[in-house]
């Protein structure tokens, strides 16, 4: 992997501090109680392991906070580090990819066997769960630690909708969160990630370790494995910016899908990865949801970016997608076979550049709302158990057009029905 | 009378006839020209085309984001372009040589004239050519921008961008090819001072409906807490 040169004084502190066995880094906005929490949660590890904490340089107090710590020959110690708070203004997906690849430059740097990074929000990250991502890296030899959250009906639906069922599909794991964000990872991972430098190229051009974390840990025969942990809080939905998180989102991906071609397309079947900690069940909300917006926006695309359409999706997907937006509000569904389709024919499209990438990548925003508007209005007032039978059946439909999608790939000119 | 008429008719014949001969290798010097220019022309095209094919053109052009190119070249292949653009050049430099071979005044000065003329006629091209890539970029940006914002008029504001950067292109073409220079300013001053009024008057009467329907949901909102959407993406 490419490491990204350090400043100055975090090589300092690395200096300062020799090495570690683990290294935490703090990617969300840290307060101090939490930190605190982690704190006292890491030093009860078994083996008292050396851990590092890295902070964000710049929230961190200015006064050394781990001082007191090396007096007391403490195991654990906070880092101040650069680059690991989001910026949440800007490009949130590109910064986040920066602050990983931080924190997989300071476990090649302290020379730690693995790293936990923590990307939710404090104030949902309970200290237990350092622990649990942590664990299986210690003592049971993972490679990757994907957490499972405690999920609601309307909430990670990028990651249901198109990442989880395609990373299963692709590369034959079942993992519920293969982007995580808290993830737990080892040192020989992060040292087989593909090399996702951030400089040059468009936003949406950028190789991103946080999706490529799974596939790369997958192709390479390493240990993957999944925490039961809660529900994490998800960020409001800021509509005038959705079609760049999905393009930040997805096409990272679609790059993988690229690099890791030969591997994914031996894969003949999908299994269950090893799981630790039990289940954790949420209250889901009950009553109806207001799709009429997701749907009018479904349907003025396709009023509109018929021309763009037509350029990566084949003439049966338009036909189906202009029958789709003369249905009723109320009887809106999108099947599961033509979302697949959709999905598989932009990866191509994004493959083949047949337009530029980030057009094609927010072009496709209006098929996603269609797909969530359907999802809701299925979902709208059923339990948690049809919740994971309806997911359950789109990443069977995702498996199933596995076929398609090989024979478009390997022969995108010969193949298009 | 009738004799000198005769001898007036012989005298002319004689003449164009002179004249039509001494024209005659400067034709068939042409004609040999052109079609010298053509096969060579197509020989070029055809290894320019494989040399293209085996450094893989089109897909390098596609790396480099500029899948606009080939959407403007025909059979979506930028390296047919090429070639075919390479076989116009030799074909009309073969032209130009059998118009020179006329060996008379006027030629070599029409010749002079276009060898002149030729890098306005390329600058012109080109910009033509980077305008055109431009408009139809900058028009899918507003539309799938707009459409994205749930606009009505998407594909309309598209359209009027797509048509300012045209019109923007043209008029600096023609500008280049010294081609009625105070006509293009003129009628270049009308069309977009035209098309920028069209846009500003559409958008200000469409943004009317936006902005009360703004400002409606506004206060829904402040009236009830239970509007937001539960739908988290990411």
């Amino acid at each position: 992997m490419e490491v990204e040169p350090i400043e100055q004084q975090a090589q300092q502190k690395i200096e300062q501090r020799e090495t570690a066995d683990l290294v935490i880094g703090i990617v969300a906005e840290p307060d101090s109680e939490s930190v605190t929490a982690i704190r006292d949660t890491v030093r009860t590890l078994p083996g008292s392991p050396r851990v590092a904490i890295l902070i964000d340089d710049k929230t961190l107090n200015p006064q050394p906070p781990d001082s007191e710590a090396s007096q007391a020959g403490d195991s654990t110690f906070l880092v101040p580090w650069p680059k690991l708070t989001p910026d949440a203004a800007g490009t949130p997906m590109l910064s986040m990819a920066t602050a990983y690849q931080s924190v997989f430059a300071a476990c090649e740097e302290f020379g730690a066997q693995g790293c936990c990074v923590v990307a939710s929000r404090l104030e949902s990250v309970g200290p237990e769960w350092v622990r649990q991502l942590l664990l299986p890296l210690l003592g049971n030899g993972m490679d990757l630690v994907a957490p499972r959250y405690a999920r609601r009906k309307f909430e990670g639906l990028l990651n249901s909708s198109i990442i989880a069922p395609l990373t299963r599909c692709l590369y034959g794991k079942r993992i519920h969160n293969p982007m995580g964000p808290d993830l737990g990872i080892s040192r020989r991972l992060s040292q087989k990630m593909p090399a996702t430098n951030g400089s040059g190229g468009s936003a949406v051009s950028r190789g991103n370790p946080l999706a490529s974390v799974a596939p790369a840990a997958l192709c390479n025969g390493l240990q993957v494995c999944e925490v039961n942990i809660g529900a994490r809080i998800y960020a409001p939905t800021d509509w005038t910016n959705i079609s760049s998180i999905i393009a930040q989102v997805l096409s990272p991906i679609f790059i993988d899908m690229e690099r890791y071609a030969p591997c994914w397309q031996r894969t003949r079947t999908s299994v269950s990865v090893s799981a630790f900690g039990d289940p954790v069940s949420v209250i889901q909300d009950e009553g109806s949801v207001d799709i009429s917006r997701l749907v009018e926006s479904f349907q003025l695309a396709n009023r509109d970016l018929q021309e763009i359409w037509g350029l990566v999706l084949p003439p049966s997907t338009l036909v189906e997608l202009r029958k789709l937006s003369r249905q009723p509000v109320e009887q809106f569904r999108m099947s599961d076979d033509l979302w697949v389709r959709i999905v598989y024919d932009f990866a191509l499209g994004h493959r083949l550049r047949i337009i530029n990438r980030d057009h094609l990548l927010k072009s496709m925003t209006p098929l996603y709302l269609a797909w969530v508007a359907s999802f809701a209005q299925a979902l709208a007032s059923s339990a948690e158990s049809t919740l994971e039978q309806r997911l359950e059946r789109l990443s069977v439909a995702y498996e199933s057009g596995r076929p398609y999608l090989v024979s478009r790939w390997r022969w995108p000119d010969r193949f298009n029905p | 009378m009738w004799g000198q008429i005769k001898q007036a008719l012989a005298q002319s014949t004689a003449q164009f006839l002179t004249r039509l001969a001494s024209l005659l290798p400067g034709v068939v010097a042409l004609i040999l020209a052109l079609l010298v220019s053509i096969t060579l022309g197509c020989i070029l095209a055809a290894v320019v085309r494989r040399l293209l094919a085996a450094i893989q053109f089109d897909q390098l052009l596609a790396r480099w984001s500029l899948p606009s190119l080939a959407e403007l070249s025909p059979a979506n292949s930028p390296a047919l372009l090429v070639s075919r653009a390479i076989a116009a050049l030799v074909i009309v430099a073969g032209f130009l040589i059998g118009i020179a071979a006329f060996d008379a005044e006027w030629t070599s000065l029409f010749v002079r004239s276009v060898f002149a003329y030729i890098p306005n006629v390329l600058g012109a091209a080109l910009v033509l050519l980077v305008g055109s890539m431009v408009a139809r970029f900058l028009g899918r940006s507003v539309l799938i921008g707009a459409v994205n914002l749930n606009l009505q008029y998407a594909r309309f504001v598209s359209v009027g961008v797509k048509w300012l950067v045209g019109v923007l292109a043209v008029a600096m073409a023609l500008e280049h090819l010294r081609i009625a220079p105070g006509i293009v300013k003129l009628a270049f001053g009308i069309l977009f001072g035209g098309i920028v009024f069209t846009l500003a008057l559409a958008v200000g009467l469409g943004s009317k409906d936006l902005v009360t329907k703004s400002l409606e949901r506004d206060a829904r909102r402040a009236s009830s807490e239970n509007v937001e959407e539960p739908f988290r993406h990411v």
